[in-house]
């Protein structure tokens, strides 16, 4: 509306005019901008097309125009913050003790500086050393560890249930397995110190692994054998992908038992260790596919 | 009395686009050919109206007002039935800038800018306008940065005259601009400046003591 009109009116209306004013023109809708409707177009390769049923990478996904799809944004965002939403969770203080594991803590004192400094990560503090040193079992065939590491997601959720399935599934197979341990800002090299601590001839941590898009829940094994502070990672082996819909639990714990046993065997681990002599009859058969997790559904055109 | 202080709307006579004018013509009209490829050319009965409502454009589309100019002795006695008092002339180098442009000026013309009734017979007039915030066009003319407030106003001589005084006694603002009779329609003009509160005060004040001459032109 018209100031000025508006000013006018109530100087006319002060002046003592009686009669009403015309009503104003009507205000015409201002149009809408011209949309530009682009048809999505779905990937019509043969060739990415059948990738993408072996990935959960965005390959086969169309184009609109230039640009992507916007389910595809959508869903592409949505997995990033899973995946932010992963790496900012903390491990509660009090979930070792609740479900029976040894707490033990890292030299990070707190998640940021966990999350910036790998190498307190690598390190028990005093306390924690000295209660591995008096509380542990020592000399196991096998030390479990399990940590938060990238995910607590994925440590709260499977983390328990992949220990007790690895420890059942060790002692399957004759093996001697130590006090269970969860380690809170803990990173893979870890198991380097507590296996030493506990004089281990397996160490095995249980961690949640960098979540990527999509995957906040997995977690990762990692294994080497005689443990000691200076291990490399050429001397460890290690499954990723434990969840769901990657490799589900009980699969990873049989692998992970039989890579224990063929450690033990050989007396090695990492790149030395022949893995053509695990015994698993499924370890060379192709895994199916993982199947992506839909966060957004797409409407109705 | 009845009738006094009715708007009067504007006639906007004609609008026509030239969307792309050979540079001789716009180098003629004030106009940059470099920059100014199409033009948007609107004649209307009020010309300061069109004033306004050619600095409104500048507010809402990338376009220069080239030119600007009121025909002798106004509306009345113009040239022909399609001339008004007033050719506008906006510039710019694309063809959707000046539909852009010719759109807002037009909504400011039908909606805001006009002359108001100040005898209630349509024989006095005023146009005690203000512009809440300056666009280019009117900016640069006034010497005034483009954003700031200004109460726009016109009426015949004398009463023009009476007016200005009582705007200035009015409020808090200062003049920008006084054009005092004759100007090409006959009427006389004052920009003034000062807070948009101030601009609106001298601005009633103006309207009323315009309203005030027409009423009792002998005392």
């Amino acid at each position: 509306m018209s100031r000025t009109r508006t000013l006018i009116a109530a100087l006319r209306a002060e002046l003592g005019a009686a009669d009403p004013l015309p009503p104003p023109p009507p205000i015409p809708a201002i149009p809408a901008p011209p949309a530009r409707v682009y048809t999505p177009r779905p990937e019509r390769s043969g060739y990415a097309a059948h990738a993408a049923k072996h990935t959960t990478a965005l390959v086969g996904i169309g184009h609109v125009g230039t640009r992507y799809a916007t389910d595809v944004v959508l869903q592409f965002q949505a997995e990033l913050a899973v995946a932010h939403a992963a790496v900012d969770a903390e491990l509660p203080a009090d979930w070792a003790a609740a479900n029976g594991f040894q707490p033990v803590h890292t030299r990070a004192t707190d998640h940021r500086e966990f999350l910036l400094r790998p190498d307190l990560g690598r390190r028990l503090d005093e306390a924690s050393l000295a209660a591995v040193r008096s509380q542990c079992t020592r000399g196991a065939d096998v030390q479990i560890i399990v940590a938060d590491g990238l995910s607590a997601v994925a440590c709260v959720q499977s983390g328990k249930a992949l220990a007790d399935a690895v420890a059942a599934a060790c002692g399957a197979r004759g093996l001697t397995v130590g006090t269970p341990i969860a380690a809170r800002y803990a990173r893979v090299w870890l198991e380097d110190e507590i296996g030493q601590e506990t004089g281990a001839r397996v160490a095995m941590i249980l961690l949640g692994e960098r979540p990527g898009l999509g995957t906040g829940d997995g977690l990762s094994a990692y294994v080497v054998y005689a443990p000691r502070i200076g291990k490399t990672d050429g001397d460890r082996n290690m499954i990723s992908n434990i969840h769901a819909r990657g490799v589900p639990v009980e699969e990873a714990a049989t692998r992970l038992a039989a890579l224990a046993s063929a450690m033990i065997a050989q007396k090695t681990s990492g790149v030395p260790l022949d893995l053509a002599l695990l015994g698993l009859s499924r370890e060379r058969s192709p895994r199916p596919p993982q199947v992506r997790q839909r966060l957004v559904t797409r409407g109705a055109p | 009395m009845s009738s006094v202080l009715e708007p009067i709307p504007p006639t906007v006579l004609s609008v026509r686009r030239l969307f792309n004018a050979d540079p001789a013509l716009v180098r003629g009209y004030g106009g940059d050919p470099a920059r100014h490829v199409a033009l948007g050319l609107v004649t209307c009965d009020q010309d300061d109206a069109m004033y306004v409502a050619l600095d409104e454009a500048t507010k809402h589309a990338p376009v220069d007002v080239i030119f600007a100019r009121s025909f002798y002795a106004g509306a009345a006695h113009a040239s022909g039935r399609l001339s008004g008092e007033v050719l506008g002339v906006i510039a710019a180098a694309d063809p959707q800038a000046i539909e852009d442009g010719l759109a807002a000026l037009l909504r400011c013309l039908e909606h805001d800018a006009c002359f108001y009734d100040a005898d209630g017979q349509r024989t006095v007039t005023v146009f005690p306008h203000v512009i809440s915030s300056l666009g280019e066009y009117l900016s640069a003319e006034a010497g005034l940065a483009p954003g700031e407030p200004m109460a726009y106003l016109v009426a015949p001589p004398l009463e023009a005259t009476i007016a200005l005084d009582a705007a200035l006694k009015a409020a808090d603002v200062r003049v920008v601009r006084i054009t005092p009779p004759p100007t090409e329609t006959n009427f006389a003009c004052a920009w003034l400046t000062g807070s948009l509160d101030a601009c609106e005060a001298a601005a009633v004040a103006y309207a009323a003591a315009v309203v005030d001459v027409a009423t009792t032109p002998k005392r």
